[in-house]
Parts: C-alpha cells; structure tokens; sequence
C-alpha cells in the first residue's frame, strides 16, 4: 500500500498547554480519509504541519512520497487545501481571487473553475468580504478543485454551513474525487457526514492518534450486546472488552462491548448467559465510546 | 429508488445501494436495458465514497442484474422470472428480519406479530 500522507513520531509543542505527541499518520493513497476528534484535539495543527505551515519539533512527514517541508514547493503544487479560516483576500472579487489562485497553480483548470462558478451559482464580481458564510465555503472547494490536485486536505470544509452548501460541496468533492482517484483528508466534527463518505477514519484525542482504522473495521468492532441471564462478574479472560454495561429492562442486559466477532456467542454462554441480539453502532456511538475508553485508560 | 439508504444500519451501504436495485428490477421499477446512473453521478448525488458505488455495481454484475459495457455504463439485464422470484422471497425475507430483530428486543412472540399482521390486513386503525 502507499500512502498519500505518512508521518512518523511527529511532534509539536505550543507552549505549555499543547503538544502533539508522536503521531504515526497513514492516509492511503486514494482513499476518504475522515480525521475526526473533539475540537482543540489537534486536528488543525497536524495539518498545518503537514502542509509546512507549522515547523514540527520532531519526527518525519511524507506527503505524496516527498519529505515536508523540505519539498514544499512540488508538494504544495499538488495539493489542493481548503484551511479551517478562509485565506481569501476580502477586497478582491470572486473572479479576482480564482485568476490569482490560478496563477500559483500549473494544473489549474480555468475551465472547470467557470463550470464550478456556475454551479455554486458564486457571483464573480462579487467582493470576497461580502460573500456570505456559505459562499465564502463554496469559493474555497473551488479554489481547492480547480487547481486538479492529487491530495486534498480538508479542514472542517462544511463547518458553519447550511445543509443545502453542504451537500453542493461534499457533491463537488464527490464527482472529483471519481474522476481522479485523488486522495482526501478530511477533518470535521460533524462525523454523521463522515460517515458516508469515508473509507478509512483517524481520532485525535488531546495531541495523540488514538486510533487508525478502514471504515469498515471502526464500525464492525464495537456493537451493543442484549444479554439475558448475564453473570455478575464477567471472567477477565473475555475475548472482547467490555466499555460498558448497564439494565435494558428487567430481564436483559445492555453491553458496550469492542472487539467483537460472531464466534464470541460461545464464550457468553459458558458464562451461562445468551446474547439476544448484536446491534451495530453508528459511527458518532463508536466514535464517542472509543474516546471515553481513551480517556478512562489508566 | 435510493431514498431509504441508512448510513446508521448495519447493512453496509454498497449492500444497501445493490439491494435498492434489486429491488426496484424485481418491482418493475426500472425496465430492461434501462442505463444506471454513472459511479460519479450517484456518488455525487447520495454523498458516498465512489469506492461504495463501484463495489454494489460489481455485486449487481456478478449477480447478472446489471452489465457494464466499457465507455457506455451500466445497464439493467433482461432478468428471467426465477430471478425475479427470487428477489422477490429475499425482499420478504429481508422485511421479516428487520421485524423480528425489533420483536425480539420488545419481547414480542409469534403469535403478538400474527395478530398486528391480522390487525393491519384488516385495514388497520384502532
């Protein structure tokens, strides 16, 4: 497998209160990566230093194969990045800031950026300052899609925007990410979106990658267990770990538990229990459980 | 046809996307030869990894509902009775798994589902 962003042992301080610590990133190449984790978690800074706007204070960062920051100059060419705050100049107008744009990209595709204009129905001689929040996102998926880049970094693209901007841009992202086999990074708290979209998914949690999985692993490992008959005191030599348990009603028991593979049946009953029923969590319930174990870890 | 995908079911969403399909060949719904939107179209427009469309389109072709020719898309095949029959029993079957899950978590037996079935057939109401 290659990757279309590596990191090894990447670190960064910022004062006393913040510090990313030796974070392993893998984004394989071609995939929707979701990178989810509760704000001030790290999100941002990991991809500003990816991107060689922060200076790490150890480790090493492939994007696209090549060493950041050193090579940033072809990186960056190749990369299209939509940044948590928007990096437009208010002055200028819509049609003025996609001609600068296009100056500082050799890939730039003119024509799909008018298409895209039109699309997002985004009023060219319109002044950037006075566009409104949703168009103000529109404009940065333009900016980031017409210069054909083979990775986009996504920071929280949809944050602040109506459903209806929303879906227009996550279709944009959609439709080219099809025709190109590019690869996405995507930040966002918002992991209902995430949901569908992604294929592989990385949690942050207080500077450190707690977890890196494909979509489909994430999902299928943590389940809610209905348990009739359910002992006491579980044996510690349970295949799967329990997050949590609590009544369903009288006769049932509700687990949280990771790890889990149908075969597991058999150890429940030898406890002299049943499981009544497996119940697949979204990834929002999933997503919430594996921090809270994070954080409880001793 | 694809307005009940759930990305919160267990059902993975390619599995979810093949079966809208099935569905709607078995019912009728689209007709022979008919062309089904592109991997980029219904990626766009359901907002799911295009990986997710490729991989339920392949399903449906292993499956003989559906054939890709190179260039020009992928299309309904003319699909025999005993397949459609058979879409038809799994669709049914389907439907009762979802109710049982549910009845069994509510503690509803046989004979509770059987008299709500009787109670709807009878035109329902209270």
């Amino acid at each position: 497998m290659t990757f279309a962003v590596e990191t090894d042992g990447l670190g960064y301080r910022a004062g006393k209160n913040f510090e990313l610590r030796d974070v392993n990133l893998r984004v394989p190449t071609g995939a929707i990566y979701g990178f989810l984790g509760p704000n001030g978690a790290g999100k941002t800074t990991t991809i500003r230093l990816l991107l060689g706007l922060l200076q790490a204070s150890g480790g090493r960062i492939l994007v696209l194969g090549e060493p950041m920051p050193q090579s940033r100059v072809s990186v960056l060419s190749r990369v299209g990045y939509v940044p948590d705050r928007p990096h437009v100049h208010p002055t200028l107008t819509v049609a003025q800031s996609m001609e600068l744009h296009a100056a500082f990209h050799v890939r730039w595709d003119a024509k799909w950026a008018d298409e895209l204009q039109q699309q997002f129905r985004l009023p060219r001689d319109r002044r950037v300052g006075s566009l409104s929040k949703g168009e103000t996102g529109k404009l940065l998926m333009l900016l980031a899609l017409a210069q054909r880049p083979d990775l986009l970094v996504l920071d929280e693209p949809t944050d602040g925007l109506d459903p209806v901007v929303r879906r227009d841009v996550l279709e944009a992202l959609l439709a080219y990410v099809s025709d190109r086999q590019a690869s996405v990074l995507i930040s966002s708290h918002l992991v209902h979106e995430l949901e569908r979209i992604c294929d592989w998914i990385g949690v942050m949690d207080e500077g450190s990658l707690v977890a890196e999985l494909p979509m489909r692993d994430f999902k299928n490992g943590i389940k809610r267990l209905y348990v009739t008959g359910a002992p006491e005191l579980l044996d510690e030599r349970a295949p799967f770990t329990v997050l949590s348990r609590g009544p369903a009603n009288a006769a049932v028991e509700q687990w949280l538990v990771r790890g889990w593979v149908p075969a597991m049946r058999d150890h429940v009953t030898s406890l002299g229990a049943t499981v009544t029923d497996v119940i697949d969590l979204d990834l929002e319930e999933g997503f919430v459980e594996l921090l809270r174990s994070f954080r409880d870890r001793p | 046809m694809f307005e009940r995908l759930d990305p919160r079911s267990p059902v993975p969403l390619y599995a979810q996307i093949a079966d809208a399909v099935r569905m709607a060949i078995a019912a009728g719904e689209v007709s022979e030869g008919s062309l089904l939107p592109s991997v980029r179209q219904l990626s766009a427009e359901l907002r799911v990894n295009p990986a997710t469309v490729v991989q339920a389109y392949r399903g449906l072709e292993e499956d003989g509902f559906v054939a890709t020719r190179q260039g020009a898309g992928t299309f309904v095949q003319a699909v025999g009775k005993d397949l459609r029959t058979r879409e038809r029993r799994n669709a049914a079957r389907r439907l009762v798994r979802d109710l049982m899950r549910d009845a069994r978590r509510l503690g509803l037996g046989p004979d509770d589902l059987q008299d709500a079935m009787d109670h709807e057939l009878n035109g329902g109401g209270r």
